[in-house]
C-alpha cells in the first residue's frame, strides 16, 4: 500500500466492514478501485457506494467468458460533486451465469445508467429486471441474430 | 392531410434522420400546440459495432479504427484508447511525446468546438456564425495537419509515443494563429454572443439544474455549465496536465447560453495550454519503439480523459493475445443523450435546435 | 467538363437552328391557317425585318396594339412584370454576393466571366431542369395553384406603383391602399401551400406564417397612415410630389422604422424567417415544393420584395426626387437599391427569433409605436411643421 492510495484503501475498508464477506477486493491502485460482489448483493453495495459520493455512472458494460459460461457485468462509478473523490474511478463487478442472464437494474440508484443498461441488453442479451425501457437502442429493431458482442457471434470473414 | 388523432390537439413529429437539424439521429417529439410534451431520442442510425470490430484488430490497427466515431475530435477519442493500451502493454511514452499529445488534444478540442460553434450558429439561423468558425477552423486544421499529416483523421497518437515529431517552425505558426484567433473570438462575441437576439434565444432556455446534471450523468462542458467544477484534466491529470496552469471555465446558470459560453472560454483555454506546452517542451525522443507484435499481459485497464464533448472512457480487457479481448468505450455524447429528453420536455418547438445542439451531441460518436 | 458558358452556347445554337427551320414549320401554320380564321397577321417580310430592326419592330408592335405605350406592354414588360422580375433577379445575385462578402466568402463565382453574374440564369436553368414532385397525399389542385397565386400576387402589387411621374401602369386616387389590400391575400396563399402539401413541417410553417403575417400587416398599415396625414393624399404620385422639399423619413422616422421591420417580417427574412426555420421545420411551408414550383414561389417572394422596397422608397425616401444631374428613374433605382441593401443586411448579423417573441413584438410593441407615430404626424400637421 503506497502513500497515494490511502483514500482508496479507506473506502474499500469501510465497505468491507459494512458488507463483511459479501464483497471481494479485486485490486486497489492509485485512482482505481475494483470490487466484486454477487448479483444478489449488487444493489445494496451500489447503494452504499452511491452514498459514499460516487454519484455518476461513467460506464456500464459486460464481458463474455464462454469458457466459464458466465458474463462479467461491470459498473464504473465516478464522483463529480465531492472534490477529494473526483480522481477515483470505482468499478463494481459481478458475474452472472450465461444460461440465466438476468440482473436487477440499478436505474433507481444511478439514473445515468439507463442507456448503458439498454446497450448491454442488446449487445449481450442480459435482461435488467425492472428497467422501464428494456428495448433495443442502437441495433435495428428487426435484429434477429444473437446479441452481437457475445463471443459466439462471429463476424463473417473474420473467423 | 393525414392527421393521426393523438387525443386533443397533439401532434407527433419525427425529427430526423432526414432533417437538416438532426444529423444521423431521430428524435420523436410529441407536441401540444407549440410545447413539447414528450421527446424520445432514437439513436442507432450509424451504429457500426466499433466495440465488436475492435476485438478483431491488433492494438495498432485499432487506432485508425476507433477514431472513426468522432473524426472531428480524433485525438480526443484515440488518446484514451492509447493510454489504456499502454497500461496493458506496459510501456511508458517519453516526456516530449506526452507534451505533443497534449498539443494535439487541445488543437482537436479547438477544432471540435469551432465545428460545434458553426453548427450552433446556423441552428439559431445566424448564417455568418456558420461561415466564420468554419473558416477559422481551417487554420487550426492546418496546424494539426502539419503535425499529424492529414486534415482530420490523424491516427497520430500510438502506444509508446507519437508517430512523428512536430515540424520546425510550428511554434511560430501556432503563436501567429492564436494571436489572430484571439482577435476573432472578440468578433464572435460582438456579432453572436453579445447579440441581444441570440441571448433572447438562449438565456434561460433549457436549464439543467446542478443536481439534475449530476443525477443524469451529464459530462463535459454541459456539466461545467451547470456549475460543477469537474474536468478530468484537473481531477485525474493524464499526460502533463498537472504541470500546466489553467482554470476550468464554469458557469452556474445551466442554460443553453452558459453551455455556449463554457465552450467559447475553452477555446481560449486550449490556446493558453498549448502556449505553455510549447514553452515547456524540450527536445528528446518521441517514441518508445515496441518491437514485434504488441501483446499485453492478461489483465484489464480502464482510463478516462477529457475529450471535447466530455469524459471519454475506455475499458480494455486483454487475455494476452494480439487482439484485445473486449473493448468497452463510453463516449460523452452517449451519456449526454439522456439529458436531451429531460431538457426538451416542456420547452417550445422553436427551442429544440437551441437546446439540442447546445448539448453538442454527436450522433456518430454516440452510436459507435 | 462543360462550363456554364458552353451550356449557354449550346442553348443559343439550338435556338438558332429552330429559327432557321421556322420558315418550314411555323410560317405555313402562321401565314396560311390563321388568315383563314379572319385574323390579320404580319407578312413574312415584316416579321423577319422586325426581328433584326428594333425600330421596325416597335412599329410592328404598335400596329398590333402591343407597343411600348400600350397597356399590355406596361403590364408585361415595363414597368410591370418583366422589369420587376429583372430587379428581383438582380436582387438575388446582389444578396448572395453581399452576404458572401460579410461572411468572408466569395459567393457565386464561376457562371459568367465576371464574379458569377450569370448565376441567376444558371439557377433558372437548374430549376427548369428539375422534376416537379407532387406528393402523393397532396391536394393536387391547391398544391399547383399556390405557386401561380404567389407570383400573381407579386405581379398584382406592381399595378399601381409608379416609377416616375409618367411611368406607371395605372393611377388611382387610392393607389396607396391597393398594395395593402393585395398583401392581405399572402397569408392565405401560404396557408393553401402549407395545407395542400400534406406535410407536418409545412403545416406548422404555414400556421406560423399565418400568425406572423397577420400580426405584422396591421402595424404596417398604421405606420403608413402618418405619411397619408402629412401628404393629405392616398395617391402615391401625389405622396411623392409632396416630398419635393422634405423626405417623409425625417418627420416620420418612427413610422419608417416600423415599416422597415414589417417589411422584414412580411418577406420572412432574418430575423423573422420563422416560417421557414430550417433547423426546426426543414423548409417550413416550402418543404414539399420542388423544381420550378419552388422557383415560382421564390420569384413571387422576390417580386414582393421589390414591390415593398419600392413602396418604402416612394413613401419615405422621396421617390424619384434628387439633384437634376441624373434622371428621375435613376434616382429612384439608387434609392431602391439602398432600401434593398438594408433589408438584406440583417441576414448577415442576426439569428432567428422565436414565434412567441415575434408575435409579442408585433401585437404589443409595433402596434403601440405605430399609433404613437400617428399622433406624431397629427401634431406635426397641426403645428404646421410640414
Amino acid at each position: 500500500m503506497s502513500k497515494n492510495t490511502i483514500t482508496e484503501t479507506k473506502l474499500v475498508k469501510g465497505l468491507k466492514t459494512k458488507f463483511n464477506k459479501q464483497i471481494t477486493e479485486e485490486y486497489v491502485e492509485p485512482n482505481r478501485i475494483k470490487i466484486s460482489t454477487s448479483p444478489t448483493n449488487l444493489k445494496a453495495v451500489a447503494l452504499a457506494i452511491k452514498e459514499l459520493g460516487f454519484d455518476q455512472i461513467i460506464s456500464q458494460g459486460a464481458t463474455d467468458y464462454p469458457d466459464d459460461n458466465l458474463f462479467r457485468v461491470e459498473y464504473h462509478a465516478i464522483c463529480v460533486s465531492i472534490k477529494k473523490f473526483r480522481r477515483i474511478m470505482f468499478a463494481i463487478m459481478t458475474t452472472i451465469p450465461k444460461n440465466k442472464p438476468e440482473i436487477e437494474t440499478l436505474l433507481d440508484i444511478w439514473p445515468s445508467v439507463e442507456f448503458h443498461e439498454q446497450e448491454t441488453f442488446e449487445n449481450f442479451g442480459i435482461t435488467f429486471l425492472n428497467h422501464p425501457r428494456m428495448e433495443r437502442l442502437l441495433l435495428p429493431e428487426d435484429w434477429d441474430d444473437i446479441p452481437p458482442l457475445r463471443k459466439d457471434f462471429s463476424l463473417p470473414g473474420r473467423d | 392531410m393525414q392527421v393521426v388523432d393523438q387525443g386533443g390537439d397533439k401532434m407527433v413529429l419525427h425529427v430526423g434522420p432526414q432533417h437538416p437539424g438532426s444529423g444521423h439521429f431521430r428524435i420523436v417529439i410529441t407536441l401540444d400546440g407549440d410545447y413539447i410534451i414528450d421527446a424520445k431520442p432514437d439513436p442507432g442510425y450509424v451504429h457500426r459495432g466499433a466495440e465488436k470490430m475492435a476485438e478483431y484488430r491488433t492494438y495498432i490497427q485499432n487506432i485508425p479504427h476507433l477514431e472513426r466515431p468522432v473524426i472531428i475530435d480524433a485525438t480526443g477519442i484515440t488518446l484514451p484508447y492509447v493510454l489504456t493500451a499502454e497500461k496493458i502493454l506496459d510501456v511508458e511514452p517519453p516526456e516530449r511525446a506526452q507534451y505533443i499529445r497534449m498539443i494535439m488534444a487541445e488543437l482537436n478540442r479547438i477544432i471540435s468546438h469551432l465545428y460545434w460553434l458553426a453548427i450552433y450558429g446556423i441552428f439559431l439561423g445566424h448564417s455568418t456564425m456558420f461561415m466564420w468558425p468554419m473558416g477559422d477552423r481551417e487554420l487550426f486544421i492546418d496546424l494539426a495537419e502539419s503535425i499529424g499529416g492529414t486534415r482530420v483523421t490523424f491516427s497520430y497518437v500510438v502506444p509508446g509515443g507519437v508517430r512523428n515529431d512536430i515540424p520546425g517552425g510550428f511554434k511560430e505558426r501556432a503563436l501567429k494563429t492564436f494571436q489572430y484567433f484571439e482577435k476573432r473570438i472578440k468578433e464572435y462575441e460582438e456579432i453572436f454572443f453579445n447579440n441581444p437576439l441570440m441571448q433572447s434565444r438562449t438565456v434561460g432556455i433549457g436549464i439543467l439544474k446542478k443536481q439534475n446534471a449530476v443525477k443524469l450523468g451529464i459530462t463535459g462542458p454541459n456539466l461545467r455549465a451547470s456549475g460543477i467544477n469537474s474536468d478530468t484534466r484537473k481531477d485525474e491529470p493524464y499526460c502533463f496536465y498537472n504541470k500546466i496552469r489553467f482554470d476550468i471555465p464554469v458557469y452556474k446558470e445551466g442554460d443553453s447560453y452558459a453551455r455556449c459560453m463554457v465552450r467559447l472560454r475553452e477555446l481560449q483555454q486550449s490556446m493558453d495550454i498549448i502556449r505553455q506546452v510549447l514553452d515547456r517542451m524540450k527536445p528528446g525522443p518521441i517514441k518508445h519503439v515496441i518491437r514485434g507484435v504488441m501483446r499485453g499481459e492478461p489483465g484489464e485497464a480502464f482510463v478516462r480523459t477529457e475529450a471535447a464533448r466530455g469524459t471519454m472512457f475506455y475499458h480494455i480487457v486483454s487475455n494476452g493475445e494480439r487482439f484485445p479481448y473486449r473493448v468497452k468505450i463510453s463516449v460523452p455524447s452517449f451519456r449526454n443523450l439522456i439529458g436531451m429528453s429531460h431538457l426538451l420536455v416542456g420547452s417550445r418547438l422553436a427551442d429544440m435546435p437551441a437546446i439540442y445542439w447546445s448539448l453538442d451531441y454527436w450522433p456518430v460518436e454516440a452510436d459507435k | 467538363m462543360e462550363t456554364f458558358e458552353d451550356f449557354l452556347k449550346r442553348i443559343l445554337s439550338i435556338l438558332f437552328w429552330l429559327l432557321l427551320l421556322s420558315p418550314v414549320i411555323i410560317f405555313p401554320v402562321f401565314f396560311l391557317l390563321i388568315p383563314l380564321l379572319g385574323i390579320s397577321v404580319p407578312t413574312t417580310n415584316e416579321f423577319l425585318t422586325a426581328l433584326i430592326d428594333p425600330i421596325k419592330g416597335i412599329q410592328l408592335a404598335n400596329k398590333y396594339g402591343v407597343g411600348p405605350s400600350s397597356t399590355f406592354f406596361k403590364i408585361a414588360a415595363f414597368p410591370g412584370f418583366t422589369f420587376a422580375a429583372l430587379i428581383a433577379t438582380i436582387t438575388i445575385l446582389y444578396e448572395r454576393k453581399l452576404i458572401a462578402k460579410v461572411q468572408l466568402r466569395v459567393g457565386p463565382l464561376y457562371a459568367g466571366r465576371f464574379e458569377g453574374v450569370l448565376q441567376p440564369i444558371a439557377d433558372l436553368f437548374k430549376l427548369l431542369g428539375k422534376e416537379i414532385v407532387v406528393p402523393e397525399k397532396a391536394d393536387k389542385f391547391f398544391f399547383w395553384s399556390a405557386p401561380i397565386l404567389s407570383i400573381g400576387l407579386g405581379a398584382a402589387l406592381l399595378a399601381v406603383l409608379p416609377l416616375s411621374p409618367n411611368i406607371y401602369i395605372a393611377r388611382s386616387d387610392v393607389s396607396l391602399l391597393i398594395p395593402f389590400a393585395i398583401i392581405g391575400f399572402s397569408p392565405l396563399i401560404v396557408l393553401i401551400a402549407a395545407w395542400a402539401s400534406s406535410n407536418k413541417f409545412a403545416f406548422i410553417g404555414g400556421l406560423r406564417a399565418l400568425h406572423q403575417l397577420v400580426a405584422y400587416e396591421i402595424p404596417m398599415l398604421i405606420s403608413v397612415l402618418g405619411v397619408v396625414i402629412l401628404s393629405g393624399s392616398l395617391d402615391l404620385i401625389s405622396i411623392v410630389e409632396s416630398q419635393q422639399q422634405v423626405w417623409f423619413i425625417f418627420p416620420q422616422l418612427l413610422g419608417a422604422i416600423i415599416f422597415y421591420i414589417t417589411i422584414l417580417s412580411e418577406l420572412e427574412r432574418v430575423p423573422f424567417d420563422i416560417p421557414e426555420a430550417e433547423t426546426e421545420l426543414v423548409s417550413g411551408w416550402l418543404t414539399e415544393y420542388t423544381g420550378m414550383h419552388f422557383g415560382l414561389l421564390q420569384l413571387g417572394v422576390y417580386i414582393k420584395f421589390y414591390a415593398l422596397s419600392l413602396l418604402f422608397t416612394l413613401l419615405f425616401l422621396g421617390g424619384w426626387y434628387g439633384p437634376a444631374f441624373l434622371p428621375p428613374l435613376a434616382w429612384l433605382l439608387i434609392k431602391l437599391f439602398f432600401v434593398i441593401t438594408i433589408v438584406i443586411l440583417p441576414r448577415a448579423v442576426m439569428p432567428r427569433l422565436r414565434i412567441d417573441q415575434l408575435i409579442r413584438l408585433g401585437w404589443v410593441w409595433l402596434i403601440v409605436l405605430s399609433f404613437i407615430n400617428l399622433f406624431i404626424a397629427v401634431i406635426e400637421v397641426s403645428l404646421g411643421v410640414i
